[in-house]
């Protein structure tokens, strides 16, 4: 909770005078009153393969702020630590890099606001509200790296299992939090995504690390779109308030 | 000094990274499997030109001089440079918008679609293009990346941005106000090549419109490395100092032994060719590099020079440079005297 309340609180800030909020999105399946239909069916690429195309969220949208983007992800199963992942998580602090502004993971980075789904030609783009930043995921075939140099988002490769987009990502840092939770340079993370009609898109997490986690554990995240609106510019280093505060420990 | 602590960054993450000799699938390549940069620009299905590529050598220089500010403008631009440009929101790991990103060295890769183009910057920030027809909001609220549409006129495509916000700053320390405008024109001339000119103007700041042009490479066979800002390992406290700190301990150097050192300097910094130029005026020893606007240096003794850099002078028998060092964080640099 501690973590998310600073995001929201900037994210509404900057709500109100935001542009093209109420810009008609073209081209989307309409009812006979014009509103957004959201449940029919999935859009479809010139290759047959779904369209991902959109902007998802993750909560209410008109709700108040309680409700509005909260991360409304299942998490059934209380992930086992390793013994070599229970000394990690006594040495490291309550550090969680996105109150210096440094990147979320996955799936918090999919959660704390919107994001746009963007395909093109062998690539799937993520713009994500949160940060102003975006992630690539191949699938043109190509094969992930053996040795990857750790960054943040990782690498990320897709494929098409019929109407699922698998994506698979490694070559992490080991200074992110998956799922709000430590993990090391060995995390690997599975999602499976799906957009079972216009409006709707589910995504389930699969994390593991074995250096950190006995067993696999996994997340699943429901979206939905958000038509006649458009992605705001957030910039968390922009106005930074709350590291100060972050004081002492458990 | 400031450029210096950039480049490494680049440079630290090249090498290590992923998918840099990855061949890049279903571009045009010469019987020898070469990229063929030259073969014709690629169309989408509506006959328009397909931007859609990872593209390098942005660069371009303004063609803003520091007479065409206004005195409010030009007063923060001496002082910006006074402090080495040591406030400028990029080091506090803030986005550079578009303006800045534009005019500075990157690989950038664009995403076309009909009713939306993104383009995706190598610090990880991103700007949408909407494409759909919209138009520009009469007054938006101010932002990093500003707002951008385009359209085509013909096999240009045309892109209007407004909306930034005024903290961003221009190339060479130059501010601007929220009242700034961007037309951009893309022109893509073969597979290889895309061509970008932009407009900009500033009535708040500046006195008449201004352009930049870019020159981008396709790039072919590589991948964009990211370039993640850290704000918690800027290293900001070790900034210390200002340029006028070094004029008003400079010593006085007779012009007889500057007129020596008056010349244009040739050399290589950061794989590149540089240009340094040495002029006297009044007395004082100017430095123009690159083409750029003249800054005075302040002597320190009779072969080293203070700046926005360090210039330490070697001579011959007679007194006559033959040779400059400038010394940039990451190393020094000799510059061989041309004339």
């Amino acid at each position: 909770m501690i973590r998310q309340l600073p995001l929201l609180l900037i994210a509404f800030g900057t709500t109100v005078a935001a542009q093209w909020l109420n810009y008609p999105t073209p081209g989307i399946p309409r009812t006979p009153d014009g509103k957004p239909n959201l449940l029919a069916p999935t859009p479809r690429a010139a290759d047959g393969k779904p369209d991902l195309y959109g902007i998802w969220t993750s909560g209410t949208v008109q709700g108040t702020l309680g409700e509005t983007r909260i991360n409304r992800g299942v998490r059934p199963e209380e992930p086992v630590l390793t013994s070599e992942g229970e000394a990690l998580q006594a040495r490291r602090k309550d550090n969680f890099p996105e109150v210096q502004c440094l990147p979320l993971n996955l799936p918090g980075l999919a959660t704390a606001q919107p994001f746009k789904i963007f395909a093109i030609k062998g690539t799937v783009v993520f713009l994500y509200e949160y940060n102003t930043i975006y992630r690539q995921i191949f699938i043109d075939g190509r094969d992930l790296p053996n040795d990857p140099n750790p960054t943040w988002l990782g690498y990320s490769v897709g494929k098409w299992d019929g109407d699922t987009l698998v994506v698979d990502t490694t070559g992490f840092n080991d200074r992110s939090m998956a799922g709000g939770r430590l993990h090391s340079d060995a995390l690997h993370i599975i999602e499976r995504i799906r957009r079972p009609d216009f409006g709707h898109l589910e995504i389930q997490y699969t994390i593991s690390d074995p250096k950190v986690y006995a067993k696999p554990w996994t997340v699943v995240q429901n979206h939905h779109l958000v038509p006649d609106t458009e992605l705001l510019e957030y910039i968390c280093n922009e106005n930074e308030k709350d590291l100060k505060h972050m004081v002492g420990g458990r | 000094m400031i450029r210096y602590i950039l480049i490494s960054a680049v440079l630290a993450t090249t090498g290590p990274a992923q998918w840099l000799s990855y061949p890049t699938p279903g571009i045009p390549r010469t019987p020898d499997g070469k990229p063929n940069l030259s073969a014709p620009a690629p169309r989408t299905t509506d006959g328009k030109p397909d931007l859609t590529g990872l593209w390098t050598g942005f660069g371009g220089v303004a063609d803003l001089k520091l007479d065409d500010a206004q005195p409010w403008a030009r007063a923060l631009i001496q002082q910006r440079a006074d402090n080495f440009g040591k406030d400028n929101p990029r080091y506090l790991c803030l986005p550079e918008g578009p303006t800045a990103a534009n005019a500075a060295e990157a690989f950038r890769r664009i995403l076309q679609t009909p009713g939306i183009i993104a383009i995706l910057d190598n610090d990880l920030t991103y700007r949408q293009i909407f494409m759909d027809g919209r138009k520009l909001e009469a007054d938006p609220s101010p932002s990093w990346m500003g707002y951008s549409v385009g359209r085509w006129e013909g096999d240009t495509l045309v892109v209007d941005s407004a909306g930034f916000n005024d903290r961003t700053w221009l190339a060479r320390n130059y501010p601007h106000t929220e009242s700034l405008r961007m037309t951009e024109r893309y022109k893509r001339i073969d597979f290889g090549h895309l061509e970008i000119e932009a407009t900009l103007q500033d009535p708040g700041a500046y006195s008449r419109p201004w352009k930049f042009r870019v020159s981008a490479q396709f790039a072919a066979d590589t991948e964009m490395v990211d370039m993640r800002c850290d704000p918690t390992e800027q290293g900001l406290q070790h900034w210390t100092g200002k340029i006028s700190d070094a004029q008003r301990s400079a010593v006085k150097v007779a012009p007889e032994i500057l007129a020596k050192y008056v010349g244009i300097y040739k050399g290589v910094w950061a794989r590149r060719p540089r240009v340094v130029e040495m002029t006297l005026s009044g007395g004082t020893l100017f430095v123009s590099v690159g083409g750029a606007e003249p800054e005075p240096l302040a002597s320190q003794s009779e072969i080293s020079f203070s700046g926005n850099l360090g210039y330490t002078f070697i001579r011959n028998d007679q007194g006559i440079a033959t040779d400059v060092v400038e010394m940039h964080v990451s190393q020094d640099v000799r510059l061989q005297r041309q004339k």
